[in-house]
């Protein structure tokens, strides 16, 4: 097998020594699972002298309920969102997307902040995050920073982030009673399988009224998008199936998607309709629940 | 001659000791364990890493190769190029269309053209860099319809760039289509497969003294890869020792890449005096090594208003690639199937194999009726529905019984269970019922299909076809056993021991299996064609009876009874009438070296001589053929074009079930892979280059995706000429699920796809009406 270039593997137990690590260390560069970055590596594609291992820094890795808010550390696995009590009554979306990634064994090492900051346009929590209005914690060794979600995507396989800079907490307001979410995703098999289109929706109804109603798809552009004009036509309606095909329908028009050896732009543009229409009837019928 | 006897008694036992059982085989625990071990377990740290130097270009002259720069890189040893070959630069399989390293012309992206030989992967993977090639391109050609016009370039000189035609010609064609009812034609196309074997290939070399070498590779041909080392050396064959190692998944692909790999390992390893490991990346693998060949059917076949099958016309082109490699093989095995498993009494057939500047097509399970069967069982499908009639039915109106002539006129006098197997999955399946009851559910559109298949068993045509194995009686009465036949996954091995178990009544346990090593074991031919088992087992009965005859003999000598009373059971030799009377295996052993009774035996076999007539196409094209029916029930989207397999029923008419469990693996195993060519699979070539070598974009199916499988039918229909019965298991079942699934989505949806894989965003457009 092609060799992996030469690198020396640092192991901080703080943030504050990580976070000085990459501030000093030429060519550094954050490892988490290395579920995108060894391969990246091993393909040549970033050139990496030396690893900041997180996954022992014990600040970075909670699930909780706070102030209102749920809070996630960066290195939490995909794995913890899956055994989440919490996770799975509130975010039903982020549960979802979690337990559609990879394998059992991929879900173990791969975590939230690397499949954020790996930053490709099919990550499977881009969707769900940005419909719970998600935002990230970043931090440096003499700043703190707190974007949206969205905000940390700069285009495929690019973040954000500046090269002294972590990801280290994702936040969402607390879904309230009666709110409901759903993700959806078309792959080419079962499991192990990039999105060809991936979709998430949040939606929360009160006296039959949707006052709140947010989509995001993903794989359909250079990075993970929400879908503001489809949102606005679902804000202040009563929902019905009608309303929500005629939504999905705008979606196919809203996306930029592109032609690849997985499928074509007009196959995906297809997709986003039905998964558009799958997570809106599948949110709203979770705010009935 | 006195052993045909004593084994026609054995078959014919009421109940036999292992055979039929299932029983967990002894290599399950180390597997599970990861204490197997493969051949890249093998290589010391010191070894020298092997890689290859590919061509770049699909078609083109080499003008000069420059190896000076890679030499400079530290830790490059050595870069072999055609100049270093001692013996002959030729290791085309049926043709010799195919150098080891090209020096001359490249003619696929991937050709070999000079190997690196380092002192660690990092130096060898710059010295592949560092080498120049200088070319000059020529006009490339990728397509059948590219290769067959006028003015194509010659990829390999000749005449025109066909590398072998076929045909059949049996009965009176146009008589018989003009007793046809019903007449259907299309074209069926079916791609390129790739194997993705768990383990990639991978071969290490150790240098003997100065005239000999060893090989451990991952292979499928021991004694091919033996000839092949020794024909590059220019060696004679027992200067050459091949061991194969346990391999990871083969599926044919290794037939194929043994040699090639072996044979690069052997030159760097003899030139250079020292070990060398030559081991496959996976994109190296997906992108280079051979695929299941791409053919392109055009079947024209017709029956009568009683729904009899009345004729069959049919022309096949396989596109080769750039070598023929064993398109001569996997065409005649298309051409002898063209029929499928139906009585047809016309039947003309026309096959060419083509090449193109693309990577070479090779064996895989199915061997060309994989894609025969998509054309034949779409093909009845067709004439069933313009018939009026069920499929179900129709197919049981037509299939071969005894005494029923193929597609080459091959009279079949025994051991046919198609029907057996047909109605075998009509009834587990509740057919006729579910037929009519499938349909939408919560807005998905379910359908049930249907398809058969035949697989004539080991080598085609008059070609000879043997094998042997040899097995010692130990001092302590335990068993070695060596056989030629590998390990592959499969367990051929572990019925071999079976077969020596029942024959000589030992424990299991005290057999071993010692695998090919071409130095000790004897030479049991290759392990494809499913004949693993049926051949390289029949040669085990073989031995173990010739073996028994001596124990029997020295043992009634001991008991003082009659050799007629002597009964072998359970690790002892017993007297039947007075069962008290007994001794054990070792004591038996002591008293056999003792007297000079030799204890060890070499067996033999080889199937009865076929005769085969190639220009007419008629004549015994197989000794035997293996049948298998499978029901698929699938559930369509139709919003998204997606397929789901939902239950598969599968029969195979085995001969004899040496073992259930080993069956059940191979048609578990065979119906993951056929979904994956009948669903996702699709090798994307573009100007000669592969794009998706890899697990993320070459989608084969996860467990996940594994429909639910019922029980397994088998029926058993011996082979008068094996041990017990038994016939090969582990290409037939792959044959039928493929056509089955199309079959299905046929019926849930209407739309009949005539080239595969039937992907979700074809189907999508499919159902808003574009062309399938
Ligand atoms: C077989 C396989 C299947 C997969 N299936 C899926 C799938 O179904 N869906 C999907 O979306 N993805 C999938 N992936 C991709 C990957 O597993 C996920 O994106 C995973 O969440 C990445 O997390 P990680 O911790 O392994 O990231 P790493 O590889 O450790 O890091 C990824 C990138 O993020 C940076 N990084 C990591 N943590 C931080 C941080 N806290 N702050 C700043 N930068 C950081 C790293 O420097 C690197 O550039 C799959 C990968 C494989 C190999």
């Amino acid at each position: 097998m092609r060799p992996l270039p030469r690198f020396r593997v640092h192991r901080p137990e703080s943030l504050e020594e990580a976070l000085e690590l990459l501030a000093t260390l030429e060519k550094a560069k954050p490892i988490a699972g290395g579920t995108d970055l060894i391969p990246l590596m091993r393909e040549v594609k970033v050139d990496v002298k030396h690893l900041i291992d997180l996954s022992r820094i014990e600040e970075l890795n909670f699930i909780r309920e706070e102030g209102g808010y749920i809070r996630i550390g960066a290195t939490t696995t995909l794995s913890d969102l899956v055994e989440s009590e919490l996770i799975a009554s509130k975010a039903p979306a982020l549960w979802e997307a979690a337990a559609s990634m990879g394998s059992p064994q991929i879900r173990n090492r791969g975590t939230i902040g690397g499949n954020l900051c790996n930053a490709s346009p099919a990550a499977d929590l881009g969707p769900p995050l940005l419909a719970l209005e998600a935002e990230a914690e970043i931090r440096s060794l003499d700043e703190s920073r707190c974007i949206p979600i969205g905000e940390v995507f700069a285009g495929p396989k690019v973040n954000s982030l500046a090269e002294d800079e972590l990801l280290t907490e994702v936040r969402f307001k607390t879904p309230p009673q009666g709110a409901g979410s759903a993700f959806e995703k078309i792959g080419r098999r079962k499991a192990v399988t990039l999105a060809l289109v991936n979709a998430a929706a949040y939606i929360e109804v009160e006296d039959k009224t949707c006052r709140v109603a947010r989509l995001a798809l993903g794989a359909v552009a250079d990075r993970p998008m929400r879908l503001g004009e489809a949102e606005e036509m679902l804000r202040g309606k009563e929902l019905s199936e009608e309303l929500i095909e005629e939504v999905s329908a705008l979606c196919s028009k809203l996306v930029r998607p592109i032609d690849d050896i997985r499928a074509s732009a007009w196959y995906r543009r297809e997709m986003s309709r039905v998964l558009s229409r799958r997570v809106l009837l599948k949110a709203w019928r979770r705010c009935k629940a | 001659m006195e052993a045909k006897e004593v084994f026609e008694r054995f078959s014919e036992r009421e109940s036999f000791l292992v055979i039929g059982r299932s029983i967990r085989r002894f290599d399950a625990l180390d597997k599970a364990l990861g204490r197997a071990k493969f051949t890249a377990d093998y290589v010391e740290r010191d070894a020298l890493v092997v890689k290859v130097v590919r061509s770049s270009l699909p078609h083109a002259l080499i003008k000069s190769i420059n190896i000076d720069e890679a030499l400079k890189i530290p830790g490059v040893v050595a870069v072999l190029t055609a100049r270093d070959i001692p013996g002959e630069n030729q290791i085309g399989y049926a043709l010799p269309d195919q150098p080891l390293l090209n020096d001359v012309k490249v003619h696929y992206v991937g050709d070999p053209i000079a190997l690196v030989c380092a002192e660690n992967e990092e130096a060898a993977f710059k010295g592949v860099e560092a080498v120049e090639v200088e070319y000059e391109e020529l006009q490339a050609v990728y397509t059948i319809d590219e290769a067959l016009s006028e003015d194509a370039p010659r990829i390999h000189g000749g005449e025109d760039n066909i590398a072998v035609t076929t045909r059949v010609r049996k009965g009176d064609i146009e008589e018989g289509f003009s007793k046809a009812e019903a007449i259907v034609e299309d074209i069926y196309e079916t791609p390129y497969q790739e194997h993705m074997y768990i383990e990639p290939e991978a071969a290490y070399a150790i240098p003997e003294g100065h005239n000999k070498v060893t090989v451990i590779g991952t292979m499928q041909s021991p004694f091919l890869v033996r000839e092949k080392i020794a024909g590059i050396l220019g060696w004679s064959l027992n200067q050459v020792r091949v061991i194969q190692a346990l391999t990871g998944g083969a599926f044919g692909g290794k037939d194929d890449m043994g040699p090639l790999v072996c044979a690069k390992a052997a030159l760097a390893a003899v030139k250079l005096r020292r070990p060398a490991a030559l081991i496959f990346d996976r994109d190296e693998s997906a992108a280079y090594s051979v695929k299941r060949y791409p053919a392109r059917i055009r079947y024209r076949s017709g029956a009568d208003a009683e729904g009899r099958m009345t004729a069959a016309e049919v022309d096949i082109t396989v596109d080769c690639g750039a070598y023929a490699n064993r398109a001569p093989f996997w065409l005649w095995r298309m051409t002898a199937h063209a029929a499928g498993p139906y009585e047809v009494e016309a039947v003309h057939v026309d096959g060419k194999a083509v090449y193109t500047n693309k990577v070479f097509g090779g064996s895989f399970r199915g061997f060309g009726d994989v894609a025969m069967h998509f054309a034949v069982e779409s093909q009845m499908d067709m004439l069933a529905e313009k018939l009026g009639l069920d499929p179900l039915e129709f197919r049981l109106k037509n299939v071969l019984r005894p005494g029923s002539r193929t597609t080459t006129n091959q009279l079949l006098d025994h051991s046919v269970g198609m029907e057996e197997c047909l109605r075998g999955v009509a009834e587990a399946s509740d057919w006729w019922n579910r037929r009519r009851r499938v349909k939408r559910t919560e807005g998905k559109l379910r359908g049930l299909g249907v398809a058969c298949a035949h697989h004539g068993i080991s080598t085609s045509r008059g070609a000879p076809d043997w094998s042997a194995a040899s097995l010692i009686l130990n001092e302590d009465g335990t068993f070695t056993y060596r056989t030629g036949i590998c390990e592959l996954g499969q367990g051929s091995q572990f019925g071999h021991a079976k077969i020596v178990a029942e024959i000589l009544g030992a424990p299991l346990e005290s057999i071993r299996v010692e695998g090919p090593d071409t130095d000790s074991t004897p030479n049991a031919r290759p392990t494809h064609g499913s004949r693993g088992l049926m051949l390289g087992g029949s040669a085990a009965a073989d031995a173990a009876l010739r073996l028994r005859s001596r124990m029997v003999k020295v043992a009634a000598e001991m008991l003082g009874c009659d050799e007629g009373d002597v009964e072998l059971r359970d690790g002892r030799a017993y007297d039947r009438r007075r069962p008290e009377n007994s001794v054990s295996f070792r004591e038996l052993a002591r008293e056999m070296y003792i007297r000079g009774v030799s204890p060890a035996a070499y067996g033999f076999y080889a199937p009865p001589r076929r005769y085969f007539d190639p220009e007419t196409g008629l004549g015994v094209a197989y000794p035997v053929y293996t049948f298998a029916a499978t029901v698929a029930e699938v559930e369509v989207d139709p919003e998204t074009g997606e397929v789901k397999v939902v239950e598969v029923w599968p029969s195979m008419d085995v001969g004899r079930a040496i073992d259930p469990l080993l069956i059940e693996g191979q048609i578990h195993g065979a119906i993951a892979q056929g979904l994956g060519f009948a669903l996702t699979e699709n090798l994307i070539v573009e100007e000669g280059r592969v794009l998706n070598p890899n697990f993320k974009d070459y989608v084969i199916p996860s467990s996940m995706d594994m429909p639910r499988v019922s029980n397994v039918i088998i029926v058993e229909k011996p082979y008068r000429h094996s041990a017990f019965g038994a016939k090969g298991v582990g290409e037939p079942a792959i044959i039928s699920i493929v056509s089955a699934i199309a079959n299905a989505v046929y019926h849930a949806t209407g739309i009949r796809f005539r080239t595969l894989p039937i992907t979700a965003e074809r189907l999508y457009r499919a159902l808003r009406g574009e062309k399938p």
